[in-house]
């Protein structure tokens, strides 16, 4: 049998709507319309080897091209639009006077220039690759910038109630039906959010929400609240790409390891 | 073990705990942890072992498990000091124990080690086959496609893709080198390409120049036993591949975890070596060294 009109034209409007809805899914980025493929485990898949492309490690803020007096050209930073939900960070007074020092002395205070581990959500932003693992009970994060490591575990168990402080902070994650939301807590006082001096307490508590929002993208989003520093939580939001290249894989950089290499004869 | 090797952990605490799980005893050995009895041991005991499978049908290392931390002092046998522990020889092929240098190469690791600072002080990654038996706790965890081994020490990782996979282009150096992994039988074995060179295999300044190739193979032998073996091939330094064995005992404390070992945010050994004329070790490439 033939198909009749109505069957046609339900036909065209279906494939119309159906378009219309991938077309809208992709202009706007709504991750509630892409459903992620699932794993063995039923875990939405967010494997593979990612990677931030814009300009947060520099600075998570609006900001303009600088140049170093006294570097090379190349060592300047690249301007950028930040990714900081209204560009407001809500300092408290003191802490506005403090990120302002951090950002004059920023060629040497930023814990980067001592290649020390980059914190939460810092690594996530930095200009290298990180690949992601899963399992029933946990998600592995393996970062290229200084071997940093993330065990997360989604297993319902709670923070450690030990006073121990780490650099990565300590993370909890659980699934929320196509999102990996992680808890990280327990965090140093000793890092910054980026290169411009922005920065956080010991009592930084951070929400991380992963989102597949197409098949090489994952949304990240980020609340920060650190009621020591800042005047309310706040939020960073930014697209992750995944790497493309079909060889591609997480290599090493080894930033103290250089830095003790470079460093001039006497000191070496 | 030489004090000066043990980099000071950022948080104390960290480093209090992971003292206090060194202590924990391991079950009993069924097979000897001397390196020369342990290895035709579990040899045979591979034959007739049938080891736990993960969901892929693949023998099961998934765990924490514990190399043998006295080799990090010197992988050949040594006797206890002040400084050391003491320990066998971890080599079971020359059945003599003793790194096969050539004779150009025999008297380097002596005077390496009144050069250059240990790599390990300043929490440079251990490398292969170090990595395995330094003192540290060891994860390894398991997907279709990937093995990842996570090391407490200085948060260092080797992602060993099973996939076939091309090894990385021949001029990328790495100082944990470049694993591809296959399974053979109930083994998993292990092809490491692409090390720089840069790390030594123990604080004796054992070496290798950046050309080594490495073959590693992990076999269970019994539930809490792997059986770990790697033969190091560099016909620039050596006369002949030559092999290594011990056990990997499982570490079974209840909820047992890695912390973060945040090794070089702590470390202050480095700078009074430096001040005191020792150098940083530039490692050595095999072009070179021909």
């Amino acid at each position: 049998m033939r198909p009749g009109p109505a069957v046609l034209f339900s036909a065209v409007l279906l494939t119309g709507l159906t378009l219309g809805v991938s077309v809208w899914s992709q202009t706007t980025g709504g991750p509630a319309a892409y459903r992620p493929s699932r794993n063995a485990f039923g875990q939405p898949d967010l494997q593979g080897i990612w990677q931030a492309l814009n300009t947060a490690a520099w600075d998570i803020q609006d900001h303009s091209e600088q140049r170093f007096p006294g570097l090379p050209a190349r060592f300047s930073v690249p301007a950028g639009q930040g990714v900081v939900e209204g560009n407001e960070i809500p300092y408290q007074p003191w802490a506005t006077a403090k990120r302002d020092e951090n950002f004059e002395n920023r060629l040497t205070a930023d814990p980067e220039a001592k290649c020390y581990l980059p914190g939460v959500p810092r690594i996530t932003y930095m200009p290298y690759p990180f690949q992601v693992l899963q399992f029933p009970d946990r998600v592995v994060i393996l970062y290229e910038h200084l071997h940093a490591t993330r065990e997360i575990y989604t297993d319902g168990s709670p923070h450690p109630d030990i006073p121990v402080e780490f650099w990565m902070g300590d993370s909890r994650g659980r699934w929320d039906r196509d999102s990996l939301v992680i808890d990280v807590t327990k965090f140093t006082d000793q890092t910054w959010f980026d290169r411009a001096g922005n920065f956080h307490s010991d009592a930084l508590h951070v929400v991380e929400r992963y989102t597949r929002s197409s098949p090489d993208h994952l949304l990240y989003e980020v609340t920060i609240e650190d009621p020591k520093v800042f005047t309310r939580p706040w939020k960073m939001r930014m697209p992750l790409y995944r790497r493309q290249e079909s060889a591609i894989q997480i290599l090493e950089n080894e930033c103290y390891a250089l830095a003790r290499e470079n460093a001039p004869p006497e000191a070496r | 073990m030489k004090r000066s090797a043990i980099a000071i952990v950022a948080v104390t605490l960290t480093a209090q705990v992971i003292a206090a799980r060194a202590q924990v005893p391991a079950s009993p050995p069924d097979c000897p942890g001397e390196p020369a009895l342990f290895h035709p041991c579990a040899l045979e005991k591979a034959r007739t072992f049938r080891p736990p499978r993960t969901r892929d049908g693949r023998p099961n290392l998934q765990g924490f498990w514990r190399g043998q931390p006295s080799a990090t002092e010197n992988i050949e046998e040594h006797p206890k000091t002040e400084d050391d522990d003491g320990g066998k020889s971890l080599i079971v092929d020359p059945r003599d124990g003793r790194v096969p240098y050539q004779a150009w190469a025999a008297a380097l690791p002596r005077t390496h080690r009144a050069t250059y600072v240990e790599p390990n002080v300043p929490c440079f990654p251990s490398g292969v086959p170090r990595s395995m038996y330094v003192p540290t706790q060891i994860e390894i965890l398991q997907t279709s496609d990937h093995v990842v081994i996570l090391f407490e020490r200085a948060h260092t990782y080797r992602i060993i893709p099973t996939i076939a996979r091309p090894h990385v282009g021949s001029s990328v150096r790495l100082w944990m080198g470049d694993s591809r992994g296959r399974w053979e039988g109930n083994t998993l074995v292990v092809d490491v390409t692409s090390q720089n060179g840069k790390a030594w295999l123990d604080q004796a300044a054992n070496f290798h120049t950046n050309a080594a190739h490495m073959v590693e193979r992990f076999t269970l032998i019994d539930a809490d036993t792997i059986h770990y073996q790697v033969t190091i091939d560099d016909p620039n330094v050596y006369t002949r591949p030559w092999t290594m064995a011990f056990p990997l005992r499982r570490n079974k404390e209840r909820g047992f975890r890695l912390l973060e070992e945040a090794c070089h945010e702590g470390e202050r050994n480095t700078d009074p070596l430096i001040n005191l004329r020792l150098k940083i070790y530039p490692g050595m490439s095999g072009t070179k060294s021909r």
